[in-house]
């Protein structure tokens, strides 16, 4: 960790000898392992350390940036002349005033790191692996099948030092464990999964994993098309994940709104979502995946009120974005790892449960679809969205009756946010959200 | 979580990992030496990983810079150059792989990982059961790239001030033209490939791309195009007069849609242009013939080998053959040399995308279809540059034979799950035809279906031929590639409306 910070303090001097008037070095470390299971057994591991270093250096009002995928001294200070050059060689940017700068106390944010998870060894991983199969193999063992499963453990060191004095260091832990299974029957083959993504070992249930994942597969079995036209649906957190989660979080990225590329660009401080909506970004969220005390720049996280009753309260930021609209930096700016310059992104995108279970929520709809997922994202200029049901049902009188295929639910993303009537409070954390189930009133559905 | 993406060249997340581009400045200058000092490094890996225990191993060492370059609004909004150079090494026995992978370039650095890396197999071993060997011709060989250009001949100034053209073309187009994004990559590939049976190989990649991004504001209505063009080549691929108006071109889409309304979603005849029927290719079919969902029994196609699964007129081809594609290789990552792909003769299936392995499994002959993103990882089989033959329909004729329908046109993206057989995909516009009519343009429109269902909806194919640069995404790893085909009418398909 001190030896990531040397290495980013020592580029940065680098790179301002090479005459940078400011320049803010990423470096990270990470090691990552993965144990495959295909057609039920292990076949594969991976071991991934994956080191490097991120230079970007401002020259007047002129950025360049370059990368490389060592922790050599000599690659680095290559990296460090090439970003100047890169720099030099650009065309002035108006708006950029500076780098961010900070000195007061960073917010402490429990829950990121669990040696256990950064410790795990190769059996324990292939132990927890195999638990899941096991637990999938349980109720679906009078089908044909094949289960497919993977478990990933990383932790990562990070370090990011700028010529305005943030200097800083970070350690995280995550893993994720799912499982795949596929079944054969007569006229059809399915499939589908479950999965859990924490930075703790303890919080991943493989059992849970393996069982769900196969209830889920089974209750695909007789798929059918339904009779389209506008029925409420009903979106899990899995797909809220994927709908609000890219189609929406992706649209409040202030340097969309400013360029006029989002869907919301009109919208600031109007109400754009029902009243029911309530949506924080929180940085700070104990044991988030999206949890850091700092961001891609080195600036601090914090909560960001996103939607309060429906109404849109602030935007995400860089340092970037807020010095150009003049407004307080949101600490959204993010980065991949070395390989890239900060842009921005949500981190946990909170949003707020309201009331019953998911069986309550179905029990309320009279005629409508369940979409549990959905690989889809809205076009993020238009906000039209056209997606595909790619784990769903149809809901008559309250109840589940069947599975549904070759079905699409098509609603502008700003309907969809007006149209959110009912919210769960069955909340799930996936990827890049951490959501209950939501009932949209009313979306064009189309099958055939 | 196994998940198929074909996305256009540059979407604003997944540039930095994808386009891997060049300056060389390297000591190495020499060819011939560097490939002696790399012959010497995978045989140090190679050794100590058979000696450790493995029945076969085989690295990749790669040497690759890449430059991306930014503008937006005239402005540079990123000036970015990056280095990867490391080597990834396999071991595997009886069944069991290891992967793992190092920056250490050194004899003693290889040598360590060929040993960490083949314990990793054996401790592997032990819990797998399904058991085989890995076997397979070997090659040896060299395949420079043909380039003119070098893209380190070219100074950033000079990339610089070509996409600040580009970018100045798109804004003044039109006044309704409210901001410009434009992105050149170029990148440059040196990769050595090793293996236990004996191959040696070199391959020099060299890809450049260009990509227009404007965005049209008119009252309420808001619309962004998104073209791009790929190629294999040097500097010199991007003189030509498609990448130089690409953002006349880009704008121009962007104001046309402007006036486009959504589709109204129902079941309808369709055309696809030969760009979207390469996306339907790809989705609906490609990604299932990737050899490695035979042991994995996750395709819809398991049972269908030598089986028909379309009209007698359907022929699919994935080619990595073709001249100066960006899903051109003449070796797969494996080192194996690559050939034509007949996926689909006559309606029948009749050829996989394979990896050493799957040939292996499967008993049939290796193709060259293994890839990696990269030396972090470990190659896959995946598509190359995949499309549809043409067939003998005039296009105006298919056209004037449609009643009611629509055409649909280029793509935002699809996706798949091959072990469902469900894909999907989106079209960027397209247009309602009546009375077989081509009338009001219509934008975003999704396509859903089954594999075993749509190719069997293939009613006609055009006799013309198009192939579309894109970049397919796998197992999280992210590949360039191509995919096309004539002009096709489907009937009958579920189309999403608003």
């Amino acid at each position: 960790m001190t030896n990531l910070l040397e290495i980013a303090s020592r580029a940065t001097k680098k790179a301002e000898d090479f005459g940078a008037d400011q320049a803010e070095v990423y470096v990270s470390s990470q090691r990552a392992f993965t144990i495959d299971v295909e057609n039920n057994s292990i076949k594969s591991a991976v071991e991934q350390r994956d080191s490097g270093c991120g230079i970007r250096t401002v020259v007047g009002k002129k950025i360049g940036f370059a990368y490389v995928t060592t922790l050599d001294e000599t690659d680095i200070i290559e990296m460090a002349r090439k970003s100047v050059a890169l720099a030099t060689a650009s065309l002035p940017d108006p708006h950029f005033k500076s780098l961010p700068s900070f000195s007061e106390q960073y917010p402490r944010v429990d829950g990121l790191y669990d040696k256990d998870v950064a410790e795990l060894s190769s059996e324990d991983a292939a132990g927890l692996v195999v638990r899941a199969v096991d637990a999938t193999k349980e109720s679906i063992s009078d089908t044909q099948f094949a289960i497919e499963a993977s478990i990933t453990s990383s932790a990562t060191d990070r370090a990011i030092v700028n010529s305005l004095g943030i200097s800083q260091t970070a350690q995280s832990t995550f893993m994720m464990l799912y499982s795949r299974p596929t079944i054969k029957t007569n006229d059809h083959q399915l499939s589908s999964f479950e999965y859990q993504v924490s930075r703790h070992l303890n919080a991943i249930d493989p059992e849970w994993i393996g069982n769900t994942a196969a209830k889920n597969v089974l209750r695909t079995m007789g798929p059918k098309i339904v009779e389209g036209g506008d029925l409420p649906v009903l979106l899990s957190p899995l797909a809220v994940g994927t709908i609000l989660g890219g189609g929406f979080a992706g649209a409040i990225d202030a340097e969309e709104v400013q360029y006029g590329r989002s869907y919301i660009s009109d919208a600031f401080g109007s109400k754009i979502g029902s009243e029911n909506l309530h949506i924080i970004d929180d940085g700070l969220l104990e044991g988030g995946t999206g949890s850091r005390p700092f961001d891609g720049e080195g600036y601090p996280s914090q909560r960001t009120e996103i939607l309060s009753d429906g109404v849109l309260k602030n935007l995400l930021h860089n340092s970037y974005t807020a010095n150009k609209d003049g407004v307080a930096n949101t600490g959204n700016a993010s980065r991949p790892s070395y390989t890239g310059i900060p842009s921005i992104s949500s981190s946990n995108f909170v949003i707020s449960p309201g009331k019953g279970t998911l069986d309550d929520l179905i029990s309320e709809i009279d005629k409508g679809i369940y979409c549990k997922n959905t690989g889809d994202r809205p076009n993020m200029t238009t906000g039209d969205l056209s997606a595909m049901v790619m784990e769903g049902f149809y809901i008559e009188r309250g109840e589940i009756k069947y599975p549904v295929k070759n079905t699409l639910i098509g609603i502008n993303m700003r309907d969809l946010l007006q149209r959110i009537h009912r919210i769960g409070a069955d909340t799930r954390a996936t990827f890049s959200i951490v959501s209950p189930s939501l009932v949209v009133e009313s979306a064009k559905i189309t099958s055939g | 979580m196994v998940f198929f993406l074909f996305v256009p060249i540059i979407s604003k997340s997944n540039v930095t990992c994808r386009l891997h581009i060049s300056y060389i400045q390297q000591a190495l200058a020499s060819h011939i030496r560097w490939a002696i000092f790399m012959e010497s490094l995978t045989e140090a890996a190679i050794e100590a990983a058979l000696k450790t225990g493995a029945s076969f191993a085989d690295v990749r060492i790669e040497n690759t810079t890449t430059t991306i370059i930014e503008i937006t609004d005239g402005v540079s909004k990123r000036s970015m150059a990056s280095h990867l150079k490391g080597a990834g090494i396999r071991a595997f026995i009886d069944g069991a792989w290891a992967f793992a992978q190092t920056t250490d370039l050194t004899t003693t650095g290889m040598r360590d990982t060929g040993i960490s890396v083949a314990k990793l197999a054996l401790a592997t071993h032990e819990k797998v059961s399904d058991h085989f060997e890995i076997d397979g011709p070997t090659f040896t060989g060299k395949h420079k790239a043909s380039v003119k250009t070098h893209f380190d001949d070219v100074s950033i100034e000079e990339k610089i001030a070509f996409v600040k053209s580009i970018d100045d073309q798109a804004r003044l187009y039109d006044s309704r033209i409210i901001n410009t994004k434009t992105i050149y990559g170029d990148l440059w590939s040196e990769l050595f490939i090793a293996n236990s049976l004996g191959t040696s190989i070199y391959i020099e990649n060299s890809l450049p791309i260009i990509v227009s991004v404007p965005t049209a504001k008119d009252g309420a209505s808001r619309q962004r195009a998104h073209l791009s063009i790929g190629s294999k080549g040097g500097y010199e691929t991007m003189e030509k007069e498609g990448p130089q108006q690409i953002g006349e071109s880009a704008a121009k889409r962007a104001i046309e849609l402007l006036s486009s309304v959504s589709a109204k979603g129902g079941t309808y005849d369709v055309i696809l242009n030969p760009i979207l029927n390469g996306v339907m290719v790809h989705e609906a079919f490609g990604h299932a013939c990737e050899a490695d969902n035979w042991p994995a029994h996750t395709t819809v196609l398991e049972d269908k080998i030598g089986k028909s699964v379309g009209p007698e007129h359907l022929n699919i081809s994935d080619d990595p053959t073709l001249k100066g594609l960006r899903g051109t290789f003449e070796y797969d990552w494996e080192g194996t040399k690559t050939v034509k792909r007949h996926l689909v003769n006559d309606g029948i299936l009749t050829d996989l995308l394979h990896s050493l392995e799957t040939s292996s499994r499967l008993g049939m002959p290796p193709n060259g279809a293994a890839r990696a993103q990269s030396f972090m990882h470990s190659p896959l089989p995946r598509m190359s540059n995949t499309f549809m033959e043409p067939g003998d329909w005039d296009v105006d004729e298919m056209i004037a034979d449609t009643k009611e329908g629509l055409m649909l046109c280029d793509f935002n993206y699809g996706y798949t799950n091959t072990a469902k057989g469900q894909f999907m995909f989106q079209a960027k516009h397209g247009y309602l035809i009546t009375n077989g009519e081509i009338g009001q343009m219509v934008r975003d429109v999704s396509i859903a279906g089954n594999i075993l269902e749509i190719l069997s909806k293939i009613d006609a194919i055009g006799n013309d031929l198009e192939l579309d640069a894109g970049t397919c995404g796998k197992s999280g790893q992210y590949i360039p590639d191509n995919a096309g085909g004539p002009h096709t009418r489907i009937l009958q398909v579920p189309v999403g409306g608003m």
